[in-house]
């Protein structure tokens, strides 16, 4: 049950957000099944997709720069691990675009990704690590959000978007285990 | 604007840099004057120009004299940026190449009639996220083209050197110029005296390139 409203809840922030005209939700899988962020995205209009070829960083730097025409891209990254590929983009971009610009470029990005599932069956180290602890502290102006509880999601979700709108990044970092059924 | 025009506003920075009153290194722009004014016949307002360290030139031809100098005297050198000319760098090598391909995106999908112009430098262009950038901007036609100001150089390594073989992309989307690079990889050759005295520093800052 509580897997269940999880799932429910973040139909329901991915409805919020699409709810903002100018969302656009990017990443791998979005479109097409084969990661958990599909089905939370079943609901949403398809032209607010961008199915992306797995190009993690390059996907976050096209995520700024949609940006910087107004859009409020949703960046999604099935797994924790694979967003790793992003750090450049992530770090010493997104997170420095504020300052490196004295404030002239304030971009509002919300960046999605998981973490991977061990059970019920365990994928290995590439795909379940959680870097929370290590992304708190390399980010210093993108607000890191751990939703480890339903109860959390739909408010940080509204939180995030709200950030987005005035120029602030969130990441919110979902959890896997028994969530979702492909 | 003339090449004169452009030799003489590095100069000017130059002699500002030397007062020693700067906080920030500098990258010089220079050899590719001619170059460059050709590529900016092109060039309208209303167009994105995204840059890398070395962006005086570009800043200069993009948004006139007043904003690139004041940034730079300010030591902002490798990080001019300004939202009302539509003018962004990064100086990390390659950190443009996807944030400009988002942006013709975010054109496209507007319908507007713009167009992002991204310099990169030779190194850059040899890097992966550059190859998939561009195919990308291609199979969607993207408005966008990425300059590439080949100077057979990235920082002090020679290209060549580094890659054993050159190779370049035959794309609509991506245009290729050589030249000689004039100026050090950073500052201006001589040894500066820094005042950093209104940062509380009392030791003497040097840059000697």
């Amino acid at each position: 049950m509580n897997n269940l409203f999880y799932q429910q809840e973040l139909v329901r922030s991915m409805k919020l957000l699409e709810n903002e005209p100018r969302v656009l939700f990017i990443g791998q899988n979005l479109l097409n099944a084969g990661c958990p962020m599909y089905n939370s995205l079943l609901k949403v209009e398809r032209s607010r997709i961008l199915e992306m070829p797995i190009i993690e960083d390059t996907q976050m730097g096209m995520s700024i720069g949609l940006s910087l025409e107004g859009c409020i891209p949703v960046t999604c990254y099935p797994r924790i691990d694979f967003m790793m590929c992003a750090i450049n983009q992530l770090v010493n971009h997104l997170d420095k675009v504020e300052g490196m610009s004295r404030g002239e470029f304030k971009q509002g990005v919300i960046i999605r990704t998981q973490i991977g599932n061990k059970k019920p069956l365990n994928p290995g180290l590439q795909h379940c690590g959680d870097y929370t602890i290590g992304l708190k502290k390399l980010l210093k102006n993108t607000k890191v959000i751990k939703l480890n509880k339903s109860e959390q999601i739909y408010p940080s979700y509204f939180e995030a978007l709200s950030r987005a709108k005035n120029g602030k990044s969130t990441l919110l970092i979902e959890r896997g285990s028994g969530v979702w059924k492909i | 604007m003339n090449e004169q025009d452009l030799i003489n506003f590095e100069n000017e920075i130059v002699s500002e840099y030397e007062k020693g009153c700067t906080y920030g290194p500098i990258h010089l722009s220079g050899g590719n004057e001619q170059r460059l004014l050709e590529v900016f016949k092109d060039i309208k307002p209303e167009d994105w120009v995204f840059s890398n360290h070395r962006s005086h030139y570009h800043a200069y031809l993009k948004m006139g004299k007043e904003t690139p100098m004041k940034q730079i005297i300010e030591g902002h050198s490798s990080h001019i940026n300004c939202k009302e000319h539509k003018f962004f760098t990064s100086s990390i090598v390659g950190g443009c190449i996807p944030i400009a391909l988002g942006t013709a995106m975010g054109i496209k999908r507007k319908g507007e009639k713009n167009k992002v112009y991204c310099f990169i430098g030779d190194h850059a262009s040899e890097m992966g996220i550059f190859w998939e950038c561009v195919k990308y901007a291609e199979n969607f036609d993207l408005p966008i083209i990425y300059i590439v100001e080949d100077n057979q150089i990235g920082s002090n390594i020679k290209t060549l050197d580094v890659w054993n073989k050159r190779t370049k992309l035959n794309s609509p989307k991506v245009i290729y110029y050589d030249y000689i690079f004039t100026k050090p990889h950073y500052g201006c050759g001589k040894f500066i005296h820094f005042k950093r005295k209104k940062r509380g520093f009392k030791s003497m800052g040097g840059m000697y390139s």
